[in-house]
This record gives structure tokens, C-alpha cells and sequence, in this order.
């Protein structure tokens, strides 16, 4: 399926939003903050029985949502798993999201999940291959799905096609829409030798729905997507480009590790909204580097996806 | 449906070899397939990839199992769980499935696993133990229940009382349970002595309570799950232990009997209202 010429147009502008994070559930549940929408990790609720899927099912109720999804590897040469999708699609058909995504990424071959988003060489074959199995999972799920760059450290001798050109031509394949994460675009040109602003000069931003932000552990010699901390100043003056040319695409901080309390995690994304006017394209990047110190911190944190059981329990 | 890459389907085996195994890192086919940065070489590069790995699961493998990780101290934990992932990597596409096999996992690669019953190291039992139980407490803490739905009560007829959906049951050769608790509630246990525990799990208002049973309650509550109501399940046990079937129900709808508590509990639904 190309998805409908204009449905990605027809997708709603949700302004700023947050991840949805277990540590959070009851702050959200008792308060009801001023968040203008949430996104959901697809694989956290889709065979949830328990408390996650209650809160779910409740924010839903009264927010916006977008499941956003770490499994799909749809770069994968293993066959897609009908199992997950048919899954992923009766919690879209519950919950409702506003659109459902996930990485241009493999997470496994040969039926393992390394659990983490692993890159793909970028050529022409692997555009075909990718664009394929877009249209598989879009015929299935019955609507575009809306594929994120990943943040990557390596590049492949192999590859022909740059980053951006590789998800116009999915996007104009396909019919997909793109989450456009800039943060991983700060991190992987850093690690790539590339300018960010002129990957943002070729990105195909007409057909971005959402945009992602992060903060990132800056090592000196390459950087990692750590999800950790703030936001740093290089990546918000991206965020000010990048808002500008995808004409105010929504967006969502994404905090995974060392979360901090929600009122900090809504502040942080905030901080948003004073750089959404005032767009100079003549300006580049700074490059911002606040080198971190200490061990290197983990890329694409997903302990925040294991449940704190030991909490819930009681001994009668 | 489109012919699969094979270039690619290689590349992805090599990357993941490489990501996954670290003893194969190192390998010379790193510089022909990864170009190397202005800052960092090609093996640099991919060793990113390969330090996350292990540290990222690491890190959900102790989050499943903390009670497992504060017995066994973090290296020794660390080191248990790296050998499990490499012997068993996850094939699912949730973490939530990541430690399911690693009871398993340690009663077969136990040292002494070749040794006669009695003969064998009782701490390795302890560790298997506990780390069944934390699996069975981390099921239960996502799994369908009956939240937002009426329980059985005292009037409910036996004939229809059955148990509610999320409820399990475990039997140890150590008290786990409550070493687990203490682990909860940071009082640093150690090793406790060998004795048999028998605990149910009931997940209510989405807090999954332990209740250490009896023996012969463990029995008779194993009947139920295999789908029994619990006049059923009583005339079946008193069968069992050979007495009246009276008997057995009239010690049952006594107000001090564990029957009744386990009402109150939420061990049980109406059939009628949720066949």
C-alpha cells in the first residue's frame, strides 16, 4: 500500500509532547499535567495486561498518543514478524495514535534481537529491500507508518546513498512519513565527519509528521545517543532549523535514562517553544560540545522499558 | 514479495557476530565493511556498538532479577548473565522476555549438576530458586488480571468460585519469598537455611501479593488451577487425603478457615460473571 496521496498531510500538528515513561505513571495519573500529547513505546503495552496498559488506556482517554516502536527491524533480512505486527495493530486499533513509528534500523537476524537499532548499509538494494517491506507492514497496519533516522557510529564502505536521499526516495516510494530526530542527526554526523545543517539542507523535511529530541554524552572522539540529560544548545539551534522547514512538525523530548522527575522532564521540553521563531538560515550549528567526563554512558537506553516489579510487590 | 539481499543478509550476520560476540572482535573484515572516521577507526567504530550491547542488557537482566543480583554480589551476577545471553540470546521482540529462560539456564550449567541430589551445592539451589520466583513475580506483574472487575465473595456459591486469572503458585527448598522481600526492603539478607517454602501469587489493584501457604494448601490450590471451581476442587482433595468430602467443605466455609481469607484476598472470581 502507498498510503493516500495527503495522508500524511491529513495527520494533525500536535505541538510538544513527551515519552511516556513508567517513572511518570503516577505523577500523570494524579495530576493530569499540561502536556499536549504522549508517546508510547509500542512493544511496552502491546502485551501488557497489567498496570502499564491500564495507564495507557487512561492517558488515552485524554491526550493525543503516538506508539513509537523499537522492534520492527525493518531493515532486517529475516522476514517480518507477523506475530508483532498483528499485535502492534489491535493496540493501534485500542489506543488509537495518531500515527504509529519506528527506526530505519535492524534490530536482528536469524531470530535474535540485539535490542538495539542497527544501521543498514544505504543503497540502492537496500532501499528496495526496505521499501518492500514498508509497503508490507503499510498494507498490514492500514495506515503510513512514519520512520525515524536512527542515531548510528558507523558508516559502510558500501553505502551509495546519503541519509537524507535514501528517506526521500522511501518517502516518495513508499508513501511513509519521517520522524525526523534531531539529536541523532547532531550524533550521527558528528560521528560521520558530516555538517548537520547541510544534512538538514537535503532532508526531505515536507514529509516529516514529528521530530524527536534528546540529549547526548559527548566523548570528544564521537558521540552517544543517551537519552540522559538535556538537550544541548548545538541540537536546540538545529531544532530552531528544523522547525522552521518542516513547517512546526510535532514535537516530543525523549528522556530514557536518569529520568528525572516529570516536571523537569516537561520544563526541559519547554525550552521548545523559544526556538520556534526567529530562524536564521544563514546560520550554522554551533558545535556546542560539552565534552562528558566518566565512563561512557549507554547508547539507546531501553532499561526504562523493564518494569519495577520489586515495587508493586507485597509480602502478606 | 521481493528477493532478500544477499549482501546484505551477510553483512547483517557478520555485524551481528560482531556486536554480540566480543570474542570475535577484532576481525580483519571490520575495515573492509566499516569506514573508519577522521576521529576513530573502523574497529573503534563498531566497538560502540559492541560495549552497548552486553551493558544494555546487562542492565535489564539486573532489573529482572535484583533479589538474584544482591545474592549473588554484581560481578558474579554480571558474570552469570553475560555466559546466559551468549547461550541464549533474546529471540523476542520484548524485554520482557529477556530472563525467561534463565532459571533453566542455571540448573543446567550448575558445577556440581553431575552430582547425586543430595550431594549437590545447596546455594545453587538457592540461586535457582530465587531466580524462579523473581520470574514468576515479573510475569504476574503484567499479565491479564481482573482489575476493574468484581471479585468473589463469601455468598458466592463454591460451585462457581474460581481462580482469578493472575494468581500462581510456587513451591522452593528455600524461603525466597522472604529473602526477596528483605531484599525490597534493603535489610541485606544472607543466606538463609534450606527449608521448603510454598507461596501463592495474586496480583490485585495491580500489586502482586506473596502469600507463604501450607503444604496440603499448595496441594489443593494446584487442583483449582487446572480450572476447577472450588467445590470441585475440595471434593478432588478430600479424595486425595482420604476424608469425607463434608468434612473438607464444612472446614472450607469456616470464618477462620484460609479459604475464607483467600476471599477476601481476590484469589477468586464468580465463574457466572466471567465464564
Amino acid at each position: 500500500m502507498i498510503s493516500e496521496p495527503g495522508a500524511l498531510e491529513e495527520l494533525p500538528r500536535l505541538g510538544l509532547g513527551l515519552g511516556l515513561r513508567s517513572t511518570h505513571f503516577d505523577h500523570i495519573l494524579d495530576h493530569w499535567p499540561d502536556v499536549e500529547w504522549f508517546e508510547a513505546i509500542s512493544e511496552n503495552f502491546m502485551d501488557s495486561g497489567g498496570r502499564p496498559r491500564y495507564v495507557l488506556d487512561q492517558v488515552a482517554e485524554r491526550y493525543p498518543i503516538v506508539l513509537h516502536g523499537v522492534s520492527l527491524s525493518i531493515g532486517s533480512t529475516d522476514p517480518l514478524d507477523r506475530d508483532y505486527l498483528a499485535k502492534l495493530k489491535r493496540l493501534a486499533a485500542s489506543v488509537n495514535p495518531a500515527w504509529v513509528s519506528d527506526h530505519l534500523c535492524w534490530t536482528g537476524v536469524l531470530g535474535t534481537n540485539s535490542h538495539d537499532l542497527l544501521p543498514i548499509p544505504l543503497t540502492s538494494e537496500t532501499l528496495g529491500h526496505v521499501a518492500a517491506r514498508v509497503m508490507q507492514v503499510q498494507e498490514f497496519l492500514e495506515r503510513p507508518l512514519i520512520l525515524e533516522n536512527p542515531s548510528t557510529y558507523v558508516t559502510f564502505v558500501d553505502s551509495t546513498i546519503d541519509e537524507p536521499e535514501f528517506l526521500g526516495a522511501l518517502s516518495e516510494q513508499t508513501g511513509c512519513g519521517l520522524l525526523l530526530d534531531v539529536n541523532n542527526v547532531y550524533v550521527s554526523c558528528f560521528n560521520a565527519d558530516l555538517d548537520p545543517v547541510s544534512y538538514l539542507d537535503s532532508f526531505p523535511c515536507d514529509r516529516v509528521v514529528q521530530m524527536h529530541l534528546a540529549g547526548h554524552d559527548h566523548r570528544g572522539n564521537h558521540i552517544i545517543d543517551t537519552h540522559d540529560r538535556p538537550v544541548v544548545p548545538a541540537v536546540w539551534e538545529l531544532y530552531r532549523l528544523a522547525w522552521h522547514r518542516t513547517g512546526g512538525a510535532a514535537t516530543l523530548l525523549e528522556w530514557d535514562g536518569n529520568i528525572p522527575d516529570f516536571e523537569e522532564c516537561h520544563t526541559e521540553l519547554l525550552k521548545a517553544r523559544s526556538f520556534m521563531g526567529n530562524h536564521s538560515e544563514e546560520g550554522r550549528a554551533p558545535s556546542g560540545v560539552n565534552q562528558g567526563s566518566g565512563p561512557e554512558s549507554l547508547s539507546t537506553p531501553v532499561d526504562f522499558l523493564v518494569p519495577d516489579v520489586m515495587e508493586s510487590a507485597v509480602l502478606e | 514479495m521481493t528477493d532478500t539481499p544477499s549482501g546484505l543478509r551477510d553483512l547483517q550476520a557478520w555485524m551481528q557476530t560482531q556486536v554480540m560476540n566480543p570474542t570475535r572482535f577484532g576481525d580483519d573484515d571490520v575495515g573492509r565493511i566499516v569506514r573508519p572516521s577522521s576521529r576513530l577507526d573502523s574497529v573503534q567504530r563498531l566497538a560502540i556498538y559492541q560495549r552497548a550491547y552486553l551493558t544494555r542488557l546487562l542492565k535489564c537482566m539486573s532489573d529482572q532479577f535484583p533479589a538474584l543480583r544482591h545474592a549473588l554480589g554484581d560481578e558474579l551476577f554480571d558474570d552469570f548473565a553475560m555466559d546466559y545471553l551468549t547461550e541464549y540470546p533474546s529471540m523476542s521482540y520484548t524485554l520482557f522476555e529477556l530472563g525467561a529462560r534463565l532459571p533453566r539456564y542455571l540448573d543446567e550449567h550448575r558445577p556440581d549438576r553431575d552430582r547425586a541430589g543430595g550431594r549437590r551445592e545447596p546455594w545453587i539451589d538457592f540461586m535457582i530458586d530465587l531466580a524462579r520466583f523473581e520470574r514468576q513475580l515479573f510475569v504476574l506483574f503484567d499479565a491479564h488480571g481482573h482489575e476493574g472487575k468484581p471479585f468473589a465473595t463469601p455468598e458466592t456459591p463454591t460451585g462457581r468460585m474460581v481462580l482469578q486469572p493472575c494468581f500462581a503458585l510456587g513451591s522452593y527448598r528455600f524461603p525466597v519469598a522472604t529473602y526477596y522481600h528483605d531484599v525490597r526492603l534493603a535489610k541485606n539478607p544472607g543466606l538463609p537455611p534450606a527449608q521448603p517454602s510454598h507461596v501463592a501469587l495474586v496480583r490485585r489493584d495491580y500489586l502482586t501479593h506473596t502469600y507463604r501457604i501450607t503444604g496440603s494448601q499448595h496441594a489443593f490450590l494446584s487442583i483449582l488451577t487446572g480450572g476447577l471451581s472450588v467445590a470441585e476442587g475440595l471434593q478432588s482433595f478430600a479424595h486425595e487425603i482420604g476424608r469425607s468430602p463434608g468434612d473438607v467443605h464444612d472446614e472450607w466455609e469456616s470464618p477462620e478457615s484460609a479459604g475464607q481469607s483467600w476471599i477476601a484476598a481476590g484469589f477468586f472470581v464468580d465463574s457466572a460473571n466471567h465464564p
